[in-house]
């Protein structure tokens, strides 16, 4: 039972970095139709953002967070003049095979200008302990289930309760009465592209002190959060939330009582399950179009 | 005297505006020799460290006369890991730059294309640091033409094995390792060698190069209780899986495979890397005095200590440039002949003390391998 709780917790952790990312990808895709594969390099990007920030130029972590949250919000602004505004118009197979272009653009990129060697952000937090009941592991490791829930909960708020939050849900209810109600799509789409890049990047850096960062590693990290938008249903926030830490758990369950080497297929196979039988997501609703 | 025609008018003064040269060429013009790595891109890191080791091996040659008098000129060809680039590298190195012997490369896989192209033109090829016995058994046997100054990766996989059961005394190991050809053999390996020698493998477990989160599987070795781990797959799976056995508090003894002698490897995976053990061709510390010779000049230049990937490079160049010598002209058949027989006497900086440049009928030298452990964060040889 002990160590139960601590693959759950196992589980948690490596799910909350599966929500972040999926977030920002099923708000693209719920608002704007834009299937981004490019989303990994998003993440991939975020990541050596904060390590350089604060290995090369020494900045405080808060500091740190803040230039990896508008050098995201930046290429997110750069990825929906290339994804969204040029495309909005044509099928919606353009903006995905642009996405893939963008993508195997970004990572050969810092291959070239980073190198293939591997990264870590050293923190202050990386050696302390924390101990809950039978349950173990390192203070970093445990702030990002936290940091997950802080950055979901401000996201919930401000689509709920402010005016670019409106515009937002507007957009992705009904395009074009959004724009006859007065909401700028324009900006929408932008606002939209940058947030969704933001929290990629943000999990990207909370993700370097405990993992490796390298360029290939929004490759894996995409398709989970795929994964992810798919079984919490296209577009739907908290579905996202809940499917990506079920996603975790189920992942680090897995590894403890199957075999390691399943654990990436058994994520894939429920999607395909979910496809065949539940197409509208575990949590979306189905819906008729008329 | 009977007039020259056109032709041969302009073939006398051809003939006797070339000849100087071509005399001068033969004399004390520099012998160019061929070296062939992954200068860019993957594997570039590995191959800007033993090309040094060329390049050393070449600036000492030069230093003490040269061979024939003349002064030897390293040509280097990037191959970019990528076996197209090595054939094409190949040919031109042999076809426009006359080279009598190429040192290369890096990936097995690239050598393996390459060698066959080199041994069509008989020129000997002799690694740039590949290890994969691919490459050696490639060679028709009694004929090689590639050769490797040291032991192939299975010879490392069972070195490794060997000290898990007989150095470390484990009865219970648990493999870890990466899913693909290179990780899948050494788990079968060391399964083989392990259970041979007596121990019990009590979990085998394998992960997607590039895997981020261990953290369950090694909760769940943890309840196992290995004696020893081992690790066969790539430096940077390996490092991380290291430090996320520290943050479980799986203690065991870790062994890894041959890619996790870097110290890089150290650096990414910190603290947690103390104790950590790896097959070793050379350290600075090394017991053989050319080695350890070799590791002082080295050092006094660049101003760091030689590693393995250094030290593999000087020697595959050096044996090479004193085949050359003692065969007395750059003439690649020759060498090929005095490489596979005539060298069992000359010492390289790799290996035990008394280690020789004594290719076997494959192209390989045979030699037991250190055990290093990892001791204030610098790899230590441990005696055996």
């Amino acid at each position: 039972m002990d160590l139960f709780l601590q693959y759950l917790a196992n589980g948690v952790v490596i799910g909350s970095s599966y929500v972040l990312v999926a977030v920002g990808l099923t708000l693209i895709f719920g608002i704007l139709g834009v299937v981004n594969f490019a989303h990994g390099e998003f993440y991939m990007l975020g990541a050596y953002a904060g390590v350089t920030a604060v290995t090369l130029f020494g900045m405080p972590l808060p500091l740190a967070l803040a230039v990896v949250l508008v050098f995201s919000a930046l290429l997110g602004f750069g990825a929906e003049a290339i994804l969204h505004k040029p495309m909005k118009n044509r099928d919606a197979t353009s903006s995905i095979i642009s996405s893939f272009g963008l993508a195997v653009a970004l990572q050969n990129a810092a291959l070239l200008t980073l190198g293939p060697q591997p990264r870590l952000l050293k923190t202050e937090f990386s050696t302390i302990p924390i101990e809950l009941g039978p349950v173990f592991m390192p203070l970093q490791r445990a702030l990002i289930p936290v940091a997950m829930m802080v950055l979901i909960g401000a996201l919930y708020l401000i689509l709920r309760y402010t005016w670019t939050g409106r515009s937002l849900r507007s957009m992705s209810q009904h395009a074009t009465v959004a724009r006859l109600c007065g909401v700028r799509v324009e900006r929408v789409a932008v606002v939209t592209f940058m947030v969704g890049a933001a929290l990629a990047g943000v999990a990207g850096f909370l993700m370097s002190s405990v993992f490796m960062v390298h360029p290939i590693i929004g490759n894996m990290i995409v398709l989970k959060a795929f994964t992810v938008v798919i079984l919490g249903g296209m577009g739907n926030i908290l579905g996202a939330a809940v499917a990506g830490l079920l996603l975790g758990i189920t992942e680090s369950m897995t590894s403890a009582y199957l075999a390691n080497g399943l654990r990436d297929i058994i994520g894939f196979v429920i999607v395909i399950a979910v496809l065949l039988f539940r197409p509208q997501g575990l949590f979306g609703k189905a819906f008729e179009r008329s | 005297m009977a007039p020259f025609s056109r032709r041969q008018m302009l073939a006398i003064i051809g003939a006797s505006v070339a000849a100087p040269s071509i005399v001068s060429a033969q004399d004390t013009s520099p012998i160019r020799i061929g070296g062939m790595l992954p200068l860019s891109g993957p594997g570039a890191i590995e191959g800007h460290q033993v090309v040094k080791g060329l390049e050393f091996a070449v600036k000492e040659a030069n230093e003490k006369g040269g061979v024939f008098g003349r002064k030897i000129e390293l040509v280097m060809e990037d191959d970019e890991s990528n076996s197209t680039k090595g054939v094409t590298a190949v040919r031109r190195l042999i076809e426009r730059e006359k080279v009598p012997f190429i040192i290369g490369t890096y990936p097995t896989a690239v050598v393996i294309a390459a060698s066959k192209v080199a041994a069509e033109y008989k020129v000997p090829m002799l690694s740039g640091g590949s290890t994969g016995a691919g490459a050696t058994d490639a060679n028709t046997p009694g004929d090689p033409w590639f050769f490797r100054a040291w032991p192939d990766s299975n010879g490392q996989g069972e070195d490794t094995a060997r000290a898990i059961v007989r150095q470390f005394k484990a009865k219970r190991v648990a493999i870890l390792h990466d899913a693909t050809n290179y990780g899948v053999t050494l788990a079968d390996q060391v399964t083989k060698v392990v259970t041979a020698e007596g121990g019990e493998i009590v979990a085998k477990e394998s992960y997607n190069t590039g895997e981020q989160d261990f953290s369950s599987m090694l909760t769940k070795l943890r309840t196992l209780k290995p004696d020893v781990v081992y690790i066969g797959g790539w430096a940077g799976d390996g490092a991380t899986i290291v430090r996320q056995a520290a943050e479980v508090g799986l203690r065991a003894q870790f062994v890894g495979s041959g890619s996790m002698l870097s110290d890089d490897f150290i650096t990414l995976a910190g603290p947690a890397s103390e104790g950590f053990a790896v097959a070793t061709l050379y350290e600075s510390t090394t017991p053989n005095e050319f080695g350890r010779a070799f590791g002082e000049r080295f050092k006094a230049v660049y101003k760091h200590e030689a590693g393995t990937l250094n030290a593999l490079g000087f020697d595959s160049t050096n044996i090479a440039i004193e085949a050359m010598r003692r065969v007395g002209k750059p003439d690649s058949a020759a060498i090929q002949q005095m490489l596979k027989s005539g060298m069992k006497d000359f010492p390289i900086v790799q290996g035990p003390k008394g280690a020789t440049a004594a290719f076997d009928a494959k192209g390989s030298v045979n030699f037991p391998m250190f055990i290093a452990i990892v001791k204030n964060g610098k790899r230590t040889l441990v005696e055996s």
